[in-house]
């Protein structure tokens, strides 16, 4: 039998944008020697060969160009050499990994997505096709919460996609930190006790810090939502993305190669899940 | 412009860097990406400031912490070199005797009566306690073992030039040694500090024949109690168990007598 | 059907040595400071089946070394970069692979080979490796529980399998490239093995080392029901988190990976691959720093279940564990998966 070589081997992806993104966070447009090909709320392992790599999840929608972008975070080793990287610089990348969100399962109904801090930038992945076939949906609501406001991602695009017909944008923040603000201050839970919802007909997409989903789900729950409307994009540490390295494991699941998205309903039986 | 590297020693024995003298292959390597502009065991010459200051040493007197807080002040990226300037190594074992005692069991007694009398010696009474370098200021990097690891040397400031952070994992001995694929000690009959201290070492010593004396230090969060009761089951005394511990690590087992973090924290 | 012939032990061994002229030979030899290793040997050694106690770390771990270097990489003038997987295919073989061992080999291959992602590295050196397996006579220490755990008569994966019956062997052929090697063996051809195999096992001790209190399959549902019985607190009181029973498992495969850059030229490195272990504390901590198996019980509770109930379970396999008796023997806290096991059948078992 032969197998390709290359399961751990990444491939150059040039760096064609860069900048400063929030206080924390930069954004980052990489042109790959072809399409990744990747599903909405798929991830890569992002590499600096010398440093190592991590993964990072990618926030652009299916595209047919070689295109790929992400928003990365200073967190580690390896994300604050990224930081230091210039167009033209070229990183590592492999994949994409993970199951990702499937389109089927929110085409026809009412979805809500829910996003913290970074999360919105997974989510993305998934709104913009959503977004980019309106009209096969039903009505959607985006809550996107941030720690302040120097802290929101895709200020603009967030903005731009309330102004569209039948999409009700909902941004918050945790505390304006005396900087001007013209969303609304609290929790991503507050507003969705008042969501104009038809609960038997909505779906559901989670993104944030891992303290974020139970509060979200509890909110949701009080609503009457149901947790197989529920998906959520979990966070673990990925070493390898190919089900293996085992670092990633939630119970009997590799969040790797069976997540990062799961369906709620599916998560009952894995407590080690959420926590 | 090449980083400068520097290195200091306090208490110690120098054979941290005559270890890394040894490395005669990585050193001419190493010579072409950095200046090393202090190095007692290999030339002399000072400069303003360190991108990279190693301490070799514990620190005794309270000249020698000035000493140090003036390099901290000076250096971008202070690591401690050793076991003597990461953990106090076995001189931290004298924090157990009162210095009168130390005295005069060295020096005899008149010399520890004299100590007392005359002024010009009295600094040597601030040599009370021995103290490792996180004590005094803050540390960036651990470099453990007595003596150190060449390699982890070499790593570290690879990392250090590339711009990325040198992972030094933490873990115990055990996981080198069983890599390695060494027979346990305590299968050979014998006794080991393996389980509880930190690894980085290959576990060279159980690996040539020998057991782990724990001279990189306890590793934080080790089940001691646990450890010290198979030390016990394999016929060790408590009074035994507690030397065995506190050959190099006695430091660490002094924590209320410490300010400031403790060596057992991470490595940045 | 394959050649089978029944050869002395003498011969058998003189001609695994013999082996070594041409290919890279590793057989169950002491170590230097004590233990039995899989190591590599020369024509000239001396060989020898008896007073087999299990190795140090299990043979299979040989597919996927310690520190292995998954690839080399060069930084480029124009930014770019080139890297160069680290393929092993040298011919080898691995001989006096116990039941155990051979099973748990079975159970990697599976995991390395079928799937979505198959590792090259793995594959590469496991079909380059010819097996010869040597089926156990007695149980080959008080730690052995493997008729228990049903990997004693274990010959997935195996291209020549050898059975002590009396005094001499039986040496079977069971793949092509065992009967290719087996062609320099000298003996007794034998049309019918079966009769020899029998009267093998019923020469065996009976029961054959620690047997459970209950049936293994009904471990996954015991398990499941057990997630918070305090049997989890009880067994890892003593527990070092030292990493010692994941990496003298057979079936432990965890990983991390990390970069080495050369230090004369830093435009160069490579990146390595490190036995990892689920009982070290830091293993599921996620970037912010949240651990989600902060205690040595969950750790310990996701080590048996691994084991016993989730890989089964994902790989549609037997237990990923195979009754080799390596980690509580090597446990210096005594914690041994055979007790823990008892202990969730004899608490969680049965019928709920």
């Amino acid at each position: 039998m032969s197998v390709a070589t290359e399961a751990f081997v990444p491939r150059p992806a040039r760096i064609i944008e860069a900048r400063p993104f929030t206080s924390r966070e930069r954004f980052y447009r990489l042109a790959l020697d072809r399409p990744l090909g990747h599903h909405p709320g798929q991830f890569v392992m992002l590499n600096i060969l010398g440093i190592g790599e991590a993964p990072i999840s990618i926030s652009c929608g299916p595209r047919t160009d070689n295109i790929l972008e992400m928003v990365i975070r200073e967190i580690g080793s390896l994300t604050q050499v990224i930081a230091k990287k210039v167009v033209g610089d070229v990183l590592g990348v492999r994949g994409p990994f993970g199951s990702g969100f499937d389109l089927d399962d929110f085409r026809g109904r009412d979805v809500l997505f829910v996003c913290g801090g970074l999360g919105l930038a997974p989510l993305r992945s998934l709104i913009l096709p959503v977004l980019a076939e309106r009209e096969r949906y039903g009505r959607i609501t985006i809550i996107s919460g941030c720690r302040a406001p120097d802290a929101e991602l895709y200020r603009d695009e967030l903005r731009l996609w309330g102004a569209m017909e039948g999409v009700e944008v909902i941004r918050l923040v945790d505390s304006t930190d005396h900087q001007p603000w013209d969303g609304r201050v609290g929790l991503v839970t507050a507003p969705i006790a008042d969501l104009e919802i038809d609960p038997g007909n909505l779906v559901a997409a989670l993104c944030g810090p891992p303290v974020m989903y139970k509060f979200v789900v509890m909110a949701l729950a009080a609503r009457g939502v149901q947790s197989n409307q529920i998906f959520v994009d979990l966070e673990r540490r990925m070493r390898c993305g190919l089900g293996r390295c085992g670092h990633c494991q939630i119970n009997d699941v590799y969040c790797c190669t069976d997540g990062p998205v799961f369906r709620l309903s599916d998560l009952d039986r894995l407590p080690e899940a959420l926590r | 412009m090449k980083p400068k590297i520097a290195f200091f020693d306090f208490a110690s024995c120098e054979g941290c860097q005559l270890a890394i003298l040894n490395v005669e292959d990585a050193l001419l390597d190493l010579l072409e990406r950095v200046d090393i502009v202090e190095f007692r065991e290999a030339l002399s010459e000072k400069a303003p400031r360190y991108d990279i200051a190693f301490i070799e040493g514990s620190i005794h007197r309270e000249e020698d912490a000035d000493r140090l807080r003036d390099i901290r002040a000076r250096s971008r990226v202070l690591v401690a070199l050793g076991a003597c300037a990461a953990i106090g190594n076995v001189q931290a074992r004298s924090n157990a005797t009162a210095p009168a005692v130390n005295l005069a069991r060295v020096y005899g007694e008149e010399a520890r009566d004299r100590v007392q009398t005359d002024p010009d010696h009295w600094p040597l009474w601030a040599h009370t306690r021995v103290r490792p370098i996180s004590d005094v200021v803050e540390v960036d990097y651990y470099l453990r073992g007595c003596p150190v690891v060449p390699a982890e040397f070499v790593k570290l400031v690879t990392a250090l030039i590339a711009g990325s952070e040198p992972r030094f994992a933490r873990e115990p001995v055990c996981t080198e040694c069983k890599r390695a694929g060494n027979l346990c000690v305590f299968a050979r009959g014998e006794t080991c500090l393996g389980q509880v201290t930190w690894a980085g070492c290959g576990a060279i010593c159980v690996t040539q024949g020998y057991r782990c004396d724990g001279c990189r230090g306890l590793l934080p969060g080790a089940n001691l109690e646990a450890h010290r009761q198979i030390l016990r089951d394999a016929g060790l005394d408590d009074a035994t168990i507690d030397d065995r511990y506190d050959l190099f690590c006695s430091a660490q087992r002094q924590p209320q007598q410490r300010r400031g973090a403790g060596p057992g924290g991470h490595a940045r | 059907m394959r050649r089978a012939i029944v050869a002395t032990e003498e011969a058998t061994l003189a001609w695994i040595a013999g082996l070594a002229n041409e290919r890279l030979v590793d057989f169950p030899q002491t170590g230097p400071a004590g233990g039995l290793r899989f190591a590599r040997t020369s024509p000239d050694d001396r060989l020898t089946f008896a007073d087999y106690r299990p190795t140090v770390l299990p043979p299979g771990k040989t597919f996927a070394p310690a520190n292995e270097v998954l690839f080399t990489f060069a930084h480029q003038a124009d930014g770019s970069f080139r890297a160069t997987p680290i393929i092993d295919r040298r011919p080898r073989v691995l001989a006096g692979v116990r039941p155990c061992d051979l099973a748990a080999i079975a159970l990697m291959d599976h995991v390395n080979r079928d799937g979505d992602h198959p590792d090259p590295h793995y594959l590469a050196r496991r079909e380059a490796t010819t097996i010869v397996a040597y089926r156990c006579s007695k149980p080959c220490s008080d730690r052995c529980f493997c008729a228990a755990v049903g990997s004693l008569d274990s010959d997935e994966g195996a291209d020549i399998l050898l059975t002590p019956v009396d005094d001499a062997l039986l040496a079977e052929a069971r793949t092509p490239t065992g009967e290719a090697l087996m062609a320099d063996l000298d003996g007794t051809p034998v049309d019918d093995p079966a009769p020899l195999v029998a009267r093998h096992r019923a020469a065996r001790p009976q029961p054959f080392g620690r047997q459970l209190p209950g049936s293994p399959d009904d471990l996954p549902a015991a398990l499941e029901r057990s997630w918070s019985s305090p049997l989890w607190e009880t067994h890892t009181a003593r527990c070092l988190s030292c990493g010692t029973c994941n990496l003298v498992c057979p079936t432990c495969y965890c990983f991390d990976t990390h970069d080495e850059v050369d230090l004369a030229d830093p435009n160069e490195g490579h990146r390595c691959r490190d036995w990892d272990s689920c009982m070290l504390p830091e293993f599921a901590v996620v970037a912010d720093g949240h651990d989600f198996r902060p205690t040595v019980a969950s750790r310990q509770r996701h080590r048996v279940k691994r084991k016993f109930e989730y890989l089964q379970q994902k790989f549609d396999s037997r237990p990923f564990c195979v009754g080799c008796g390596r980690c509580g023997a090597q446990c210096t806290a005594d914690i041994d998966i055979f007790d823990i096991a008892s202990d969730v059948l004899k608490q969680h078992g049965g019928t709920p």
